[in-house]
């Protein structure tokens, strides 16, 4: 289980959010939604330890990280049982797609004899066939977004924490991108996502969090989309829906 | 007398002088690559403390004209310490210091510059440190910065003609000498041109190798 408890994370003065707890089990899809710039990102970073909180704490399985943090306390990354993808990918430029996708297990000393042949499902599933020997700067974004992502499976997580990963794909990849997702959920994976597509949130998402004003100011099943008891959440749904 | 007679006539002379150029070329790219590569990675690491020393070095040796130093070095200097030192080891030196914070700031720069979000996805993909730095790191800052270190060290082969002027054995020192003797300009120093194209090749053809090798555009369309 990734817990947070009371997380507060800000610059000097300016906190981004304050007081946030929440829970994302193994085997179920967490959604995040919220207005730009509410901190989304930043909650996933918190989440993923990329950015230490002010206060709170974040238990990951049985290791719980407590902030403010101990000086002589050790402080454990949980990678790669937590991954994250980013919204801008950081493929790194000087290697194939393969090798993109490939040298984080090579090089985890576990020589797993499947990650070839997971590598050949997800080549398969993701369609990546034609440019998997290209470079990071020789395809698309949509193509960027789908590596990414295979980066990430390919290191079998607990926990997969991902930043609007299917903000450039098309209507068609984003279905294979979702349905790979609830895959991963029956696998007992936990995932967290932050993204816009409410469709999504709804259809398939345990766990819905709506992020605002630096609060999360709801957090619950998919019906709170349908019937939600802020009014802020009321006001950025139908701002959504209205622009869609 | 043709620049091949100059060349067969005074072939020991100009062996000689390419042999001490060469010298003084080894010392200065070996302590300027090495040393200028430790200082730039120490400088991009400890921006308030080793990048300081190394960006005000590099500013005060890119300044100060390569002549004046090397004169500085050679006469107050010794004259004040009241030593005396081989004019070799004195421009090799000079040579060497003014190699070495050119280098150590081009690296600082590119350590500095380096996109983090690259270190960040090897940190998330449970990479180590170690593997990161080998894997991702040192390969794309090597991309980066070898077409501009092999252009510095041709600079640097330049730059070693200063050495004459201090009365280093070199090889423009040797053409100056055989040049006074036998009064043939356009012959010697065609001839000494052509030694600097046979020194330069080489290097031009392994920083061309270098670049078709391991770097490529890496801008996204």
């Amino acid at each position: 289980m990734l817990r947070a408890k009371n997380i507060t994370f800000g610059y000097t003065e300016k906190k981004i959010f304050e007081e946030i707890s929440m829970t994302i089990k193994t085997g179920s899809i967490t959604t995040l939604i919220g207005p730009s710039g509410s901190g989304k990102t930043t909650l996933l970073r918190c989440l993923a330890l990329l950015e230490r909180p002010e206060s709170g704490s974040i238990q990951i399985d049985k290791d719980m990280y407590s902030w403010p943090w101990p000086e002589e306390k050790e402080f454990i990354l949980p990678y790669p049982k937590l991954t994250t993808v980013f919204q801008q990918l950081f493929l790194w430029p000087h290697m194939t797609l393969r090798e993109n996708i490939m040298l984080p297990d090579r090089l985890s000393g576990r020589e797993r004899k499947g990650a070839r042949i997971q590598l050949a499902e997800m080549v398969e599933m993701f369609e990546m066939g034609d440019f998997i020997n290209r470079y990071p700067n020789e395809v698309s974004l949509g193509q960027r977004q789908r590596v990414a992502l295979a980066r990430a499976l390919i290191l079998q997580p607990r926990y997969l924490l991902l930043d609007e990963i299917t903000s450039s794909l098309d209507v068609e990849q984003v279905a294979k991108i979702l349905d790979c997702l609830k895959h991963l959920r029956d696998k007992d994976i936990g995932i967290f996502i932050v993204t816009h597509l409410l469709g999504f949130a709804r259809d398939a998402a345990d766990q819905v969090a709506f992020l605002a004003d630096g609060q999360l100011m709801e957090v619950g099943g998919p019906e709170i989309l349908k019937h939600p008891k802020s009014k802020r959440l009321s006001r950025f749904l139908s701002i959504i829906e209205a622009a869609s | 007398m043709t620049i091949l007679d100059i060349l067969i006539r005074y072939h020991s002379a100009f062996l000689e002088g390419l042999g001490v150029t060469l010298r003084l070329c080894s010392i200065v790219w070996f302590s300027g690559l090495a040393g200028g590569v430790f200082l730039g990675i120490m400088g991009g690491h400890n921006p308030k403390g080793w990048g300081r020393f190394v960006r005000g070095s590099a500013f005060l040796f890119s300044a100060l004209p390569a002549l004046v130093i090397l004169f500085w070095l050679h006469y107050p200097a010794q004259a004040a310490m009241e030593v005396v030192i081989d004019p070799f080891y004195t421009a090799a030196l000079t040579m060497s210091l003014i190699n070495l914070f050119a280098v150590s700031e081009s690296v600082r720069q590119a350590v500095v510059d380096f996109p983090k979000q690259y270190i960040v996805s090897g940190r998330v993909c449970g990479m180590s440190i170690r593997q990161i730095v080998r894997y991702i790191q040192f390969p794309i800052l090597f991309r980066q910065l070898v077409p501009g270190l092999m252009v510095l060290q041709v600079s640097m082969l330049h730059i070693s003609l200063f050495a004459s002027l201090i009365s280093v054995e070199e090889i423009f020192r040797v053409a100056q000498r055989i040049n006074s003797m036998i009064y043939k300009p356009i012959e010697i120093y065609t001839a000494l041109a052509f030694f600097f194209l046979l020194v330069c090749l080489p290097i031009h053809l392994f920083a061309d190798f270098l670049q078709r090798r391991y770097t490529r555009d890496f801008s996204e369309r």
